[in-house]
């Protein structure tokens, strides 16, 4: 039982924090939620650094690493607010790697040189993890609908759920593909999202429906280590701004009604730091169930717009102007919260465990 | 990065809930609970056999008598106890015993260390006074210094089990010109000495605790624990792994699963509902996240680390939740939640209502959750004093 960083996970974090601190400076963030396009100059600057791959099999040119070191990843790009598919990227790339039927690393290997990129399409209009109406014919045509897609047209390729002859599975279809199209969505996030239409675009089906399960269990925890991204990020902020601001003759930080609320905050992202990262280690490890994973996600989406939130209370109206960099981690942390199951769904899918004792080591 | 709890750990966790397969007995809990916690004969031979595995003083420091065991044995044996609702070590084996191991005379480790291993004496902690609560250095139970030893003067409140021990642990001034941190002393008082008066005190859980009078007591030199006037690090002192267990998850997690069990065999229906599924539902969430700030503290301090602010985080979290906790299972299981203990209609004979109850001691009791909220605004956030 160890809840800290290897020394190699340690330099890791603080390899990623330094590069996205000096690369990604908030006012090209800015930009990039303007046009609501993904930050391709740091796309391609990750995968010289080695990093799109980072827990990747080195056959495909990745790092070897595990879930873990892949939450470290998205929990720093979430830290600097990046406009970048990386949990999308990350979790179809696992599951590529880990749960497809064929030899996929062609693909991979052109994942983790950033010539290819991969998202995930799942949900439909009814927003609801267990529907899956699209389908594939026996010539190997998708057609459907997907929604909230994110970085649908960033996206070289979409890992789609659908049914085909051999049942529910995940599909391969090209964003090139003639018969594949987006209709943007204006998001919380403020990062690129669409309705994504596909009229019987070729597809090639990689995986079958244990795989869709699968995704949604990693997508959950590298989701949740974006939110811990979000929540540390507004607590850290809001502890430098009231130590800072000075009203009736003392800093904020000084007077107790305001210590305790920065306390409350910190007990939320203290218990979900450990709660995010003792998931992705036992999934790593073969130990979590999807039980699991929905808990970590139902927790980090309750605990997020309470962190923000405090953080908002704590700032005033400076937290509210958007050249302030605290709204990034407000309005990014509660679209996420909402994506891959929000608390309700994440609730509900714990709901038929409660009947099992209670854990306490 | 590790979260897998190891195989050794484990199979001691197993070990300690075979013994207390073997001594969990109605008998055994009728007499805990008549007695409130003071050690009656099944109580002690209990008691006796516990020390007997060595599970006591396993996690001591050697040169103290014990094995100098990974304090993460001591998280396991708490919280596997606190699961099944039995008692472990009262504050007399884990307060007074290690502090007279460690600062007493060879004369007060021979003449009260022997007695406590036995179960022949119990301690009461005499700190808190009617005006030295969260401020307990403000305390005015005053020694005055005559021929052979000290003259007592004071009065204690909360000094639980003062009918049933044999002894006080009384901080007292013993310098009324020094700071107020500086004048204390630990001395050990008898209970029948004359002048100590002990009046009970009924709480609205249903326990009993005591305030204490001291007039003109004569405590003799023997009896000051060493240095005079250094008691306050005495006081504070607590021995590294005792911290390790401050907010167990598991006497949570057992409120849970009593009621699940409960509802399983007398309202299934009840337990089909969504309504109540999803309340559930939030609460092994809420569940979790103590759980997870509860080993947090538990490791660093196995460790050897020092970081109080995670000690204040398992210990909010932990007294927040109890009062929520029984809360909510109280509104699930309905009136019958309700009845107090002694009524045989009660579920568990009324142990979660009590667990409710008794939940604000927890909350303001060893250190105030607004001192803790402080500590870890200054001392882990680095926020302005």
């Amino acid at each position: 039982m160890n809840p800290d960083f290897t020394e190699t996970q340690t330099l890791l974090q603080t390899t990623i924090r330094k590069y996205l601190e000096e690369e990604v400076p908030f006012d090209r963030v800015r930009e990039h939620e303007e046009k609501r396009a993904a930050d391709t100059k740091l796309w391609d600057g990750m995968a010289n650094q080695g990093w799109l791959g980072v827990s990747l099999p080195e056959a495909v040119g990745g790092g070897g690493a595990g879930l873990v070191e892949a939450g470290i990843f998205v929990h720093e790009l979430a830290r600097r607010a990046a406009v970048v598919p990386a949990v999308e990227v990350m979790a179809s790339a696992i599951v590529l790697a880990r749960h497809s039927d064929g030899d996929e690393s062609e693909l991979l290997d052109s994942l983790v040189q950033g010539n290819s990129v991969v998202v995930p399409a799942i949900l439909e209009a009814d927003d609801d993890f267990e529907t899956n109406t699209a389908s594939v014919n026996a010539t190997s045509k998708l057609s459907g609908e997907k929604h909230f897609v994110d970085y649908p047209d960033f996206a070289t390729h979409h890992l789609v759920s659908a049914n085909g002859t051999e049942g529910l599975g995940l599909y391969i279809v090209e964003r090139s593909d003639a018969g594949v199209s987006a209709e943007p969505l204006q998001n919380t996030g403020r990062t690129p999202q669409a309705i994504v239409r596909y009229a019987s675009a070729s597809a090639r089906r990689v995986a079958g429906g244990e795989a869709v399960a699968a995704l949604i269990d990693i997508a959950r925890a590298l989701t949740s280590a974006q939110i811990l991204g979000c929540m540390e990020v507004a607590l850290e902020m809001t502890v430098e701004y009231t130590n800072v601001r000075v009203q009736f003759g003392q800093p904020l930080a000084a007077f107790q009604a305001v210590q305790h609320h920065a306390a409350d905050m910190c007990m939320h992202t203290e218990s979900n730091r450990f709660l995010v990262y003792e998931l992705l280690d036992n999934l790593e490890n073969g130990r979590a169930s999807s039980h699991d994973a929905a808990l970590v996600k139902a927790s980090v989406s309750r605990s997020i717009p309470f962190v923000t939130m405090q953080a908002h209370q704590l700032h005033g109206g400076q937290g509210l102007i958007e050249e302030n960099d605290l709204y990034f981690f407000t309005i990014r942390g509660k679209d996420r919260a909402l994506a891959w199951g929000t608390a309700e769904e994440c609730l509900d899918r714990i709901m038929d465990e409660v009947d099992s004792p209670a854990r306490w080591l | 990065m590790d979260f897998c709890w190891p195989d050794e750990y484990l199979s001691f966790r197993d070990e300690v809930e075979a013994f207390i397969d073997e001594w969990r007995t109605p008998e055994l809990s009728a007499e805990m609970r008549e007695r409130e916690g003071a050690p009656g004969p099944l109580t002690r031979s209990y008691f006796e056999a516990l020390q007997a595995k060595g599970w006591m003083s396993m996690c001591w420091p050697e040169e103290m008598g014990g094995e100098g065991r990974d304090p993460m044995y001591q998280f396991i044996l708490v919280e596997t106890m606190e699961y099944w609702r039995m008692p472990y070590g009262n504050l007399t084996f884990t307060s007074v015993a290690p502090s007279i191991a460690q600062f007493g005379t060879d004369h007060q480790k021979e003449k009260y260390l022997p007695g406590i291993w036995k179960g022949e004496r119990t301690f009461a902690i005499g700190y808190s006074e009617p005006n030295a609560g969260t401020d307990l250095a403000a305390l005015r139970t005053k020694g005055e210094k005559v021929d052979g030893g000290w003259k007592v003067s004071g009065q204690k409140i909360w000094t639980s089990l003062a009918a049933h021990s044999t002894n006080i642990w009384l901080a007292t001034r013993t310098d009324p010109e020094a700071k107020k941190h500086a004048g204390i002393s630990v001395l050990i008082v008898d209970t029948h000495a004359p002048g100590v008066t002990i009046r009970p005190l009924k709480t609205m859980s249903g326990l009993t605790t005591y305030e204490t009078f001291y007039d003109d007591v004569f405590v003799p030199d023997e009896d000051v624990l060493p240095p005079l006037n250094g008691g306050w690090p005495i006081i504070m002192h607590a021995l590294n792994h005792e911290r390790v267990g401050l907010s167990p998850t598991s006497n949570l997690a057992r409120n849970y699963d009593v009621v699940l069990e409960h509802l399983r065999e007398s309202d299934p229906e009840k337990l089909q509902d969504p309504i109540v599924r999803n309340r559930l539902a939030e609460l092994r969430v809420d569940l979790n996240r103590h759980r997870a700030l509860a080993i947090r503290n538990a490791v660093t301090i196995a460790r050897g680390e020092i970081k109080p602010a995670e000690a204040s985080m398992a210990k909010i979290s932990g007294s927040e939740l109890r009062y929520r906790i029984t809360t909510l299972l109280m509104d699930i299981l309905g009136r019958k939640a309700g009845l107090e203990r002694g009524d045989e209609r009660s579920i568990e004979d009324a142990y979660i209502q009590g667990n409710y109850l008794s939940s604000p001691i927890l909350r303001f009791g060893g250190g105030t959750n607004e001192v803790q909220r402080s500590i870890i605004a200054m001392r882990h956030l680095g926020m302005t004093r």
